[in-house]
């Protein structure tokens, strides 16, 4: 991606408090963002919002990268009503990687990390009621993954709740 | 302690069905009740889930426009402008003038069409049959442009990557215009069918109060925040398509509750009517469609885009890996995260409350569970 | 005062009821009565799709580029073409298309070259098994016919 360097006083506060917990200060299209290791996000999101005024979370979704080690990219985006300024946060997470929950920082991240444990199957580690959302409960298998073919269905799901075999 | 009598109230666990005339879509709330009092509720969602954002990896940039109407489908323009200035932004191109202002007049359209189906299915939800019928009369003058314009009247498929697809047919601006004249006296008339009602004030006032604050933490936007008393618009805030030349204002309310809801979106269709007016009398000429190449490869990466939908903020991240197809497309969907706040609101309210509770939030399953 | 008459005459409530009354005019009727009276579509409108022919010679326009089963985002166009030795053009053998899965988005009419495809303004698709949706290239150049009923 063709991203260039981000530099205000936003970032030095934050390079000054986080040190090298944050990888990279970039800006791509005018929107900026922020690299970060997985363990700090928490307290950064909780530094944006006493601090800095980022105190609405707008979304948490990830993306999924199958042909590198660290899979999952987990992303952040936070708005500030005061500075009316959009910043997004992003982490890369291995397969299997637990990150802490938002939801002690901002109360949306309650259903917004279940919809990601959902679709991709990434836990978060102290979420009050982590389960799924919009897939029945016993459903196996994480959709938006990239391995999860589109045709993919739950055979045994079909078997044993519809009682038939699956037309695929 | 004595012994529990007959008299004495347990909990009672009610399941308010994915099959419900209340619960606009196919929503499955089951309430924690103590009697009549509410005292916690979850909300069951994915019935409509139809993996929007899978489809969307595996089809080209121009052909997924027509599933993204399908999200919200009350307010199908509004969808198609947020992912058309997302994939715009991302191949850093932007529409003529004569497309936006275009756009501006559809998705205000789309705004008071949005609002007039909130009107008429919250009112009925409460038992004020009649507005239902005078709502949705309205709503066939706005469709009725609709289908003149681009063809259909929900599902429209209006927009197009870098500008329209269509030229506007004769008579548009004059038909827009009586629209609107005919429409102002309309919002007049719901008011006085409604605002000083004693039965829908008793009902309204003091039920699902959602202060400012929890409207911050919870992530709420749109006429629910705005009725919390945070004057925030995205089309004041974060210009787009050209809000920025067209002069209307911001209503807000007091107290966060039902009622203030209700006057927020009234008036925000009679600012809807405002705007359609100035841009009507000054659409440009010139082309209506950038240059934009016929086969849409935008260079590797990510971009989130979103605008003021009827509903709240309506986003999209899209991420690019430089081929055809989109990588990510991630919808930020109003009314899923502004749902999440039910439970806030309906504790400690009654039963019947909650059926106007879910009526404010102006929920759309198709956005709920894309 | 003025508030508790307003209370107790139930003056809201009347004023309400006034602009009920006021529509039970017979000239406030909007109901049209379908299938008696069928209403007049526009112009644009994407219904149902239609194979053009050429009017004076009476053959088809299509030029069997594929353009609109490339473009369609269901996939639900099967365009068969044959060479023809003498002309060297491709000539158009079978064309289906599969309208129980298409969604009317318009993206195949917008893509044919030659304005062969075009979506018409017929909106009576039902039939009475799946099979039936499936069009072919006959049914497609003539148009569905619907059941008309007579009062």
């Amino acid at each position: 991606m063709a991203a260039t360097p981000w530099e205000s006083e936003l970032t030095q506060a934050l390079a000054a408090r986080f040190g090298d917990e944050i990888l990279e200060f970039s800006s791509y299209l005018g929107q900026e963002f922020l690299v970060a290791r997985p363990a700090a996000v928490i307290p950064i999101l909780e530094w944006l919002k006493t601090e800095a005024g980022f105190d609405y979370l707008v979304d948490i979704t990830a993306v999924d990268y199958p042909a590198r080690a660290e899979r999952f990219e987990l992303f952040y985006i936070l708005y500030s009503f005061a500075r009316n300024q959009r910043i997004r946060i992003k982490t890369n997470l291995p397969d299997g990687g637990r990150p802490a929950t938002a939801t002690g920082v901002h109360l949306t991240a309650n259903w917004l990390e279940r919809e990601v444990f959902d679709m991709f199957g990434i836990e978060f580690a102290g979420h009050p009621d982590l389960r799924r959302i919009l897939m029945p409960e016993e459903w196996q298998g994480h959709p938006l993954r990239k391995d999860y073919s589109i045709l993919t269905q739950d055979q045994a799901w079909v078997r044993e709740n519809l009682g038939i075999e699956s037309a695929q | 302690m004595a012994d529990p009598t007959f008299l004495d109230s347990t909990e009672l666990v009610l399941n308010m069905g994915p099959q419900h005339p209340s619960t606009h879509g196919v929503l499955r709330v089951i309430l924690k009740l103590d009697g009549e009092k509410v005292l916690g509720t979850e909300c069951v969602i994915g019935y409509l889930h139809r993996g929007v954002e899978k489809i969307g990896e595996n089809r080209t940039y121009q052909m997924f426009a027509p599933y993204v109407d399908r999200t919200d489908y009350v307010a199908s323009v509004s969808n198609g402008l947020g992912y058309c200035l997302a994939v715009e932004k991302l191949l850093n191109v932007e529409a003529p003038p004569r497309a936006q202002a275009v756009r501006v007049i559809l998705t205000e359209l789309n705004r008071i069409s949005s609002h007039l189906v909130w009107l008429g299915t919250h009112c009925l939800d409460i038992g004020a049959i009649t507005p239902l019928f005078y709502t949705f009369r309205e709503r066939e003058m706005i469709m009725d442009i609709y289908e003149k314009y681009c063809g259909a009247r929900l599902t429209t498929h209006a927009f197009r990557i870098g500008g329209l697809q269509y030229e506007l047919y004769e008579g548009f601006e004059q038909e827009c215009r009586d629209l609107c004249d005919w429409f102002l006296p309309r919002v007049d008339e719901y008011e006085q069918l409604l605002t000083g009602n004693r039965i829908l004030v008793a009902r309204m006032t003091n039920v699902g109060v959602l202060t400012a604050e929890d409207c911050k933490a919870y992530g709420v936007t749109g006429p629910m925040l705005r009725a919390a008393g945070v004057p925030w618009d995205l089309r004041k805030a974060q210009p787009y398509s050209g809000y920025e030349q067209y002069e209307f204002e911001i209503p807000t309310g007091k107290n966060g509750d039902t009622y203030d809801r209700y006057l927020v979106r009234m008036e925000e269709m009679r600012q809807s009517v405002r705007i359609i007016r100035q841009a009507a009398d000054r659409i440009p000429d010139g082309p209506i469609m950038a240059k934009v190449p016929k086969v849409i490869k935008p260079p590797v990466g990510e971009v989130y885009v979103s605008i003021e939908a009827p509903k709240g903020e309506l986003g999209y991240l899209i991420v690019s890996d430089g081929s055809t197809q989109p990588y990510r497309v991630r919808i930020r969907p109003p009314s899923f995260i502004n749902l999440q706040s039910l439970d806030k609101m309906a504790r400690g309210a009654l039963v019947a409350d909650i059926v106007a509770i879910i009526g404010t939030i102006d929920i759309v399953l198709g956005e709920v569970d894309r | 005062m003025r508030k508790l008459l307003r209370r107790i005459f139930l003056v809201d409530l009347v004023e309400g009821l006034l602009v009920t009354f006021r529509y039970q005019h017979p000239k406030y009727i909007t109901t049209e009565q379908y299938p008696a009276e069928r209403p007049k579509v526009a112009e644009r409108y994407r219904g149902a799709p239609r194979l053009n022919n050429n009017p004076e010679t009476g053959e088809t326009l299509c030029i069997a580029c594929n353009l609109c089963a490339l473009a369609c985002p269901e996939t639900l166009i099967v365009v068969g073409s044959e060479r023809n030795e003498q002309t060297r053009r491709k000539e158009l053998t079978t064309f289906t298309y599969d309208t129980s899965r298409c969604m009317f988005c318009g993206l195949c009419e917008d893509a044919c070259p030659v304005d062969a495809l075009e979506l018409t303004q017929d909106f009576e698709l039902a039939s009475y098994s799946r099979e039936g949706a499936i069009w072919d290239r006959e049914m497609l150049e003539d148009g569905p016919r619907p059941t008309k009923y007579k009062y």
